[in-house]
């Protein structure tokens, strides 16, 4: 199947490779919590067994390793003269489409783990409660240098961005 | 403390006797225990409290409250210790809401609701001006929906309730009460037996009653048979109850509903006890929803709410437009509010085989699973026959919904608006204005796309904000949304151009 001759292309920016660095990292903590979980429940209990262990912690350790490498060749950004463009997921793909005229907010945010390793996350929203575009893994200064552009462009096309605009119901030049 | 200066004015006097008569409804719960602890002690003089107390509260509150419309905002301050001005520019105005409690009603009272359409839905952002003459709030409603509206100068109703041909009201719909019939058919009467049986049985614990079937009490000697007859007639009370509840429940919230059109505007008024009159500016009417439910579809009805941008999520359910009625009824009112009634009544575009494939697997995966799990079950459990039954049942129920979501699911792009259906036991059919439309949300699992599907999602201020089109052959997809808003999404195509023409006809 897949015979469809149009789809759309893959956005062309690509989040910063630390991102990949943070996503190991932060994907090896959790791993490692659920095994240390696991372990004390064999310890404690006399329902789980040892020969539990090495399964599960292989699985982990796949998903560990895996799962970032997938997300980052997935994960990609592109910002156009009138619109935004997202690509984010591992399994199940997203892409998501505004256009710039209806942007209302641009919001530049540091996790923890996106702090130690340089990182920030820019979400887009429009006046849809469903349909934020959120960019994950961006390089510090790329991410500021975006939100400045959005904020410029979303002034020059659309309704101004505020705490409780109209754009809702205005119509889309 | 004067009442009057810089416009600042309080509200109607007579809610010196609501107010009290609400605080001590909310106060009930702690009245009690202090009336139980009272009486144990044996300290006399507590009871009055109960009275005190509540008749304080609400003389306070009725003081400290005031507001005032002046330049060019609304603006509610309260709070005797903490006080608290609340503001909202008359143009940011979007919804106004008259309600009418019982007690309201009784003195000639309503409650204004200011709604603004802002994301927060917390208690204490709400613009509630509880307790105005109907006449003032009417008045109120007048100015500020006419001030928030571009000035081309048509007249303000005083009076919007009564629809007189000579003004341009338009009504489109009057509730025929025998429509209550279709009560019984939607979910709300589960949701009512459930609150009942709930709080019954745990008054019945409360109480100590033990609630037992014993075998040996039941007459006769043919014990299965009573047994039998016992949960059937067990089962036709229950039906019964829930059938009354859910009728006297639709009686109640759409009693005498109207739902008329004056320029700019639809206008909603419904209710028994409480009165509910909703304005809907036209601007905000991004379009409508058609909820037709298994049950109801089975007796030819259906129900319809609007999608309405910038109300309140908490109040999500003030959109509603047509309770359960018949089936033409609703999508007439669907294409009035809509502007045009293709929307509601064109044939859809279907998904394809790979679609029908999806939907068939998905429904009997489950299904051929908990039949094995029956299978086995009864092989290897004291279960008896039942593991056997619960797997000979669920197949052709699965086959069945199967069946029923290939024949809902479908999409259409007419008169400028975008028609999405699906789902079975809660079909219903979206009609979104497409410019409504403020974005496009393309979902794909690995799954979805070796079958060359796509999920596609129109995002929007109003409603649930979306308006989802599942299992969508991907080029029909883009197709749809480059249709609904052009050139929006060709700029990301592989091929930068304009999609080839469908191989099938379109409307």
């Amino acid at each position: 199947m897949g015979t469809a001759t149009s789809d759309l292309r893959e956005p062309h920016e690509r989040v910063c490779p630390r991102a990949r660095l943070m996503w190991w990292c932060t994907h090896a903590i959790g791993a490692t919590v659920l095994l240390a979980v696991l372990v004390v429940g064999v310890v404690l209990t006399d329902t789980l067994r040892w020969w539990l262990v090495p399964p599960v912690a292989v699985v982990l350790a796949a998903y560990a390793v895996a799962v970032p490498q997938w997300r980052y060749l997935v994960h990609r950004w592109e910002v156009t003269a009138t619109a935004v463009y997202t690509q984010t997921g591992w399994w199940a793909r997203e892409r998501r489409i505004a256009p710039i005229s209806r942007v209302q907010t641009v919001d530049l945010e540091q996790g923890a783990a996106a702090r130690v390793f340089g990182l920030a996350t820019v979400t887009v929203t429009t006046a849809s409660a469903a349909g934020p575009l959120a960019i994950p893994g961006l390089d510090l200064d790329v991410a500021r240098a975006l939100v400045d552009e959005l904020t410029l462009r979303a002034d020059a096309t659309g309704p101004a961005p505020g705490p409780a605009p109209r754009a809702a119901g205005d119509d889309a030049t | 403390m004067n009442g009057e200066t810089d416009g600042w004015q309080r509200l109607d006097r007579r809610m010196l006797l609501v107010n009290p008569v609400q605080e001590f409804m909310k106060l009930l719960p702690a009245l009690l225990g202090l009336l139980v602890a009272g009486t144990a002690i044996g300290v006399r003089g507590w009871q009055l409290l109960a009275l005190v107390v509540p008749v304080v509260l609400g003389t306070v509150r009725y003081l400290t409250t005031r507001y005032r419309v002046a330049d060019g905002r609304v603006e509610l301050r309260r709070g005797l210790l903490s006080r608290r001005t609340l503001a909202v520019p008359v143009d940011r105005v979007r919804t106004v809401d008259l309600t009418a409690p019982p007690v309201h009603r009784l003195l000639g009272l309503v409650t204004v609701r200011i709604g603004t359409g802002t994301a927060s839905s917390r208690e204490e952002d709400s613009l509630d001006l509880d307790g105005l003459p109907v006449a003032a709030a009417r008045t109120l409603r007048a100015a500020l929906l006419r001030a928030g509206e571009p000035a081309d100068g048509h007249r303000p109703d005083d009076d919007l309730l009564r629809p007189d041909p000579d003004r341009a009201v338009r009504t489109v719909l009057r509730l025929d009460p025998a429509w209550a019939r279709y009560a019984p058919l939607t979910g709300t009467g589960l949701v009512l037996l459930a609150t009942v049986v709930g709080g019954g049985l745990q008054l019945a614990t409360t109480l100590g009653i033990e609630l037992r079937l014993h075998a040996d009490d039941l007459p006769g000697t043919s014990l299965p048979v009573a047994g039998w007859l016992v949960v059937l007639i067990g089962l036709v009370v229950t039906l019964l109850v829930v059938s009354a509840l859910s009728v006297a429940a639709y009686l109640l919230t759409s009693w005498d509903l109207v739902l008329s059109h004056r320029p700019g505007a639809w206008h909603l008024v419904r209710g028994l006890l409480t009165t509910r009159e909703t304005t809907l500016d036209d601007d905000r009417v991004a379009g409508a929803v058609l909820h037709e439910p298994l049950g109801l579809r089975l007796a030819g009805a259906a129900h319809l709410s609007a999608i309405v941008t910038g109300l309140d999520r908490s109040r999500a359910g003030s959109a509603t437009l047509v309770p359960p009625a018949p089936a033409a009824v609703a999508a007439g009112v669907g294409g009035e509010v809509v502007g045009t009634p293709q929307p509601l009544d064109v044939a859809l575009r279907t998904h394809g085989p790979a679609a029908t494939r999806r939907r068939w697997a998905r429904a009997l995966g489950p299904a051929v699973l908990l039949a094995a799990l029956g299978v086995v079950a009864t092989l290897t459990l004291p279960v008896g026959i039942w593991g056997v039954v619960l797997a000979v049942l669920a197949l052709p129920v699965a086959a069945g919904l199967a069946h029923d979501r290939t024949r809902s699911l479908g999409h259409a792009l007419v008169a400028g608006h975008l028609v999405a259906r699906s789902g079975s036991l809660a079909r219903s059919r979206e009609v979104l204005a497409t410019r409504h439309v403020i974005g496009w949300t393309l979902r794909d699992t690995v799954v979805q796309r070796r079958a060359g599907l796509v999920t596609l999602t129109a995002t929007t201020a109003g409603g649930d904000q979306a308006v989802t089109v599942p299992d969508v052959p991907l080029e029909a997809a883009l197709r749809l949304a480059d249709d609904a808003v052009p050139g929006l999404v060709s700029q990301f195509l592989a091929v930068p151009e304009r999609l080839p023409d469908p191989p099938s006809t379109r409307d």
